[in-house]
C-alpha cells in the first residue's frame, strides 16, 4: 500500500512538474487530464488496499469530472487563445526553480502532519500538498484566464489527493459538494471568458484592468 | 421544525422566482423576504427561550451563535429586499433568494463541510449577481470576485481537511467527524501543530471571504459593480458569515493549541485590514467604493476585537457586525439612489447633492455619521467595547494604534462626505426620485441602531453573553 500510494503520488507531482515546464495549452490541457486521471486510480487503489468501498465511487466520479469533463470545458476555453501566451525563445527555468522551490517547502510545512500519523500512506502527504502549491502558484502567475483556471484545478487536485492520503476521504455529502462546486465554478469560469472575448476579442485578462485603487 | 422552515423559505422563492417571471414575481419576491425575516426573528427568539435548536438528528443546529447570524441575514435580507424591484430582470430575483439560503444554511448546519460547500454556494450565487449590469468594469468585478474566492474558499477547504484529518485519529466516526460539536468535544486532545497549520488556511480561506488584508482585492469592486441590494447583503452579512466561519474553528484551536495562536493573527490582520483601509479611505474617488473600503475597516475591528478576546472583545465584535450590517446595507441603499439619479459613482460627480436631494442626502450623512462610529448609534458602543476590551486584556499597544486608524479612517470619511454633500453642485440629478417609500429601510436601520446604542432592548445583553460562551468553547 505505501509502495503503490508513493508511487502515484510522485507520478502526479511528476505531471504537474511537467505542466509548469511546457507552454502550449494543449500538452497543459493533456497533462491536466493525465494528472487527474492519475488521482483517480490513487483514489480506486486506496479503497481497495484500505477496504473504503466509497471511494471507488469517489474514484469513479472524480474520473468523469475531471479527466473527461473539465478538460472538455477548458478546451473550449482555451480554443480561442494563442496556442503559446508568450513568445518563443523564453524558457521555463524560472517557473521549474521556484517549483522545486514549492516542493521542499510542501516537505517543510507538512512536518507536523506527517509526525502526527502512523498512516501507511503518510509518505505521499507532503507529494500532494506540492501539487497543490504548485497549481497555487501557476493559478497566481497565469498569463490569461486559461492559465488562472488552470493552475486553480491543480490547486484542488492537489488538495483532493492530500484528503485521500491524509483521511481516506471525506464524508460523501462533502466529497459530493465539493465536485458540484469545482464544476460550477469552471462553467461559470467558462461563461465569464466568453463574455470577455466578446467584448475584448482576446482573453488576456491583463487588459482588464479598469478597477484600480 | 422551524430550522427546516428559515432554509425552505428562501430556497422555495428561489425556485419559483426561477420560473415565475410575470407580473407577480415582484409579489412572489416581497413574500419570500418577509417570510424569511419571520422565520428568522422566530428562530432567533426561539433560541433565545429554549436555548439551541437542532433539526435533521443534529445536522442542523442553532446555537445562540448562529441564532444571531440567522436574525442579521434575516434583516439585511428584509432591509435590501425592498429595493429589489428596481433590479427587477432576468434572473435577480431568484439568484438574491439564493444567495441569501445559502448564507442561512452556512449558519444553521453543525458540519463544518457543509458550512464549507455553503460558503463556496455563496460565491457561485452571488457571482452573477456582480457582474448583474454586465458592463466592462462589472465584468472585471465578477472574474476577479470568482476566481479570488474560489481560490481562498479551496484554502479553507484544505483547512477543513486537516481538521478532519486530526480528528479521524482520535475519533473513528466518519459521519460524525466533521460535526461542530464532535470537533470541540475532542478538541483538548487534537494534535496542536496540525490544528495550528489548519487555522492558518482556515484564516486565509475564510479570511478571503470576509474581506480581511490582504485578501481583500477582489471586495472594493465587486461591492462596488454590483446592484445596491447586492452590494447590501454583501456587505452586511457575506461578510460577517466569513468571519462566523472563523469563529466556529478558533473554539476548536484554543482548546487544542492554547488561546494565544489565534488571538495573535486576528489582531495582525485586524490592524492590517484597518491600516490598509484607512488609507484607501483617503484616495477613493468613488463613493461605492469608499463604502466597500469601510467594510474592510469594519471587519478589522471585529477582529481586533475577536483578538482582544475576554467577554467585552467577543460580545463587542459580534454586536459591531450587526451594527455595521445596519448601518452599511442603509448607505449601499441610499448610494444606490444617488447613483440612480446621478448616473455616476464618482463623488465630484455627485459633489454638492444635498441641495437637489435634500432627504436622500440628509439620510445618507445620517447613516454616514453613524458608520464613523459617532453616539449615539450603536457603532459607537460596540467601538468602546471592543477598544475598552484591548485595555483590559493589556493589549495597550494595539489597541492605541487601532485607535489613531480609526481616526485615520473617520477623517478620510468625513472629508468624501463632506465633498459629496455640500459645495457647489457639480450638475443637477439626471433623473428625479421618486416617493417617499426608499425612506422606510433606511429609517428602520437607524432606529434599529439608535437601539443598540442607546437602550438595550431586554434580552440583548443575556443574549451576548450566551454567544461569547459559544465562542469561549
Amino acid at each position: 500500500m505505501t509502495a503503490t500510494a508513493n508511487l502515484l503520488a510522485f507520478l502526479g507531482l511528476t505531471a504537474t512538474l511537467l505542466l509548469v515546464w511546457r507552454q502550449s495549452w494543449p500538452a497543459r490541457l493533456r497533462l491536466f487530464a493525465v494528472q487527474s486521471a492519475l488521482l483517480a486510480v490513487l483514489a480506486t487503489a486506496i479503497g481497495v488496499l484500505a477496504g473504503k468501498w466509497a471511494l471507488l465511487g469517489v474514484g469513479a466520479v472524480f474520473l468523469v469530472v475531471k479527466a473527461w469533463v473539465i478538460p472538455r470545458v477548458l478546451w473550449r476555453i482555451g480554443a480561442g487563445a494563442p496556442v503559446r501566451p508568450i513568445a518563443p525563445g523564453h524558457s521555463s527555468g524560472i517557473a521549474l526553480l521556484v517549483a522545486g522551490v514549492l516542493v521542499v517547502a510542501a516537505y517543510v510545512i507538512m512536518l507536523p502532519v506527517n509526525r502526527a500519523t502512523e498512516l501507511p500512506t503518510e509518505g505521499g502527504i507532503p507529494l500532494a500538498f506540492a501539487m497543490a502549491l504548485i497549481g497555487l502558484y501557476l493559478c497566481v502567475t497565469g498569463r490569461d484566464a486559461f492559465g488562472h483556471i488552470l493552475g486553480f484545478l491543480v490547486f484542488e487536485n492537489g488538495i483532493f489527493a492530500l484528503a485521500i492520503l491524509a483521511t481516506y476521504g471525506l464524508p460523501s455529502i462533502v466529497e459530493a459538494g465539493v465536485f458540484l462546486d469545482v464544476l460550477v465554478v469552471v462553467l461559470i469560469m467558462e461563461g465569464v471568458v466568453a463574455q470577455v472575448r466578446r467584448e475584448h476579442a482576446s482573453t488576456e485578462e491583463a487588459r482588464l484592468r479598469e478597477l484600480r485603487g | 421544525m422551524m430550522l427546516l422552515v428559515v432554509l425552505a423559505v428562501p430556497l422555495a422563492g428561489a425556485l419559483l422566482l426561477a420560473r415565475w417571471r410575470g407580473g407577480l414575481a415582484t409579489a412572489v419576491h416581497a413574500v419570500t423576504a418577509a417570510l424569511t425575516l419571520a422565520a428568522a426573528l422566530a428562530v432567533a427568539l426561539a433560541v433565545h427561550m429554549d436555548g439551541v435548536l437542532t433539526a435533521l438528528d443534529g445536522f442542523l443546529r442553532a446555537d445562540a451563535l448562529s441564532a444571531w447570524m440567522i436574525m442579521l441575514i434575516g434583516l439585511v435580507d428584509g432591509l435590501a429586499a425592498t429595493e429589489a424591484p428596481r433590479y427587477a430582470s432576468g434572473r435577480f430575483y431568484p439568484l438574491f433568494h439564493l444567495f441569501v439560503f445559502t448564507m442561512l444554511l452556512a449558519v444553521t448546519t453543525d458540519d463544518v463541510g457543509l458550512m464549507w460547500v455553503a460558503i463556496e454556494g455563496t460565491t457561485l450565487a452571488s457571482v452573477f449577481l456582480v457582474n448583474f449590469e454586465g458592463t466592462r468594469a462589472s465584468l472585471e468585478a465578477a472574474y476577479k470576485y470568482l476566481l479570488i474566492c474560489s481560490v481562498g474558499i479551496a484554502i479553507a477547504f484544505l483547512g477543513t481537511v486537516l481538521v478532519y484529518f486530526a480528528d479521524i485519529q482520535l475519533f473513528s466516526d466518519e459521519v460524525d467527524a466533521l460535526r461542530w460539536t464532535t470537533l470541540l468535544r475532542v478538541a483538548p486532545r487534537l494534535p496542536p501543530r496540525v490544528m495550528e497549520l489548519a487555522f492558518v488556511f482556515l484564516v486565509v480561506g475564510y479570511g478571503t471571504k470576509a474581506g480581511l488584508v490582504p485578501m481583500h482585492t477582489w471586495l472594493p469592486d465587486a461591492h462596488s459593480e454590483a446592484p445596491a441590494p447586492v452590494s447590501a447583503l454583501m456587505s452586511g452579512v457575506l461578510l460577517a458569515v466569513g468571519v462566523y466561519a472563523l469563529l466556529r474553528f478558533k473554539p476548536v484551536v484554543d482548546l487544542a493549541a492554547g488561546p494565544a495562536f489565534a488571538r495573535r493573527i486576528l489582531l495582525v490582520l485586524g490592524v492590517a485590514s484597518m491600516a490598509v483601509a484607512a488609507l484607501f479611505l483617503w484616495t477613493s474617488q468613488n463613493f461605492k467604493r469608499m463604502l466597500a473600503y469601510s467594510s474592510v475597516e469594519h471587519i478589522g475591528i471585529a477582529c481586533l476585537g475577536l483578538g482582544f478576546g475576554g467577554a467585552w472583545g467577543v460580545t463587542g465584535a459580534l454586536l459591531h457586525l450587526a451594527n455595521h450590517a445596519l448601518a452599511k446595507s442603509a448607505l449601499f441603499l441610499l448610494a444606490g439612489r444617488i447613483r440612480a439619479a446621478y448616473d455616476s459613482a464618482e463623488v465630484l460627480a455627485v459633489r454638492g447633492l444635498l441641495g437637489p436631494l435634500p432627504r436622500t442626502g440628509g439620510a445618507f450623512l445620517a447613516a454616514m455619521l453613524a458608520l464613523m462610529g459617532l453616539p449615539p448609534f450603536g457603532l459607537f458602543t460596540s467601538e468602546v467595547m471592543i477598544f475598552g476590551a484591548g485595555f483590559r486584556e493589556g493589549r495597550v499597544g494595539v489597541a492605541a494604534v487601532g485607535l489613531v486608524l480609526l481616526v485615520l479612517a473617520f477623517a478620510g470619511l468625513l472629508r468624501t462626505t463632506q465633498t459629496m454633500l455640500h459645495g457647489v453642485p457639480a450638475r443637477p440629478p439626471v433623473h428625479a426620485s421618486r416617493g417617499a417609500w426608499p425612506a422606510v429601510p433606511v429609517v428602520v436601520a437607524l432606529l434599529l441602531l439608535l437601539l443598540t446604542g442607546l437602550a438595550w432592548p431586554p434580552g440583548l445583553a443575556r443574549a451576548l453573553d450566551r454567544i461569547a460562551a459559544v465562542v469561549a468553547g
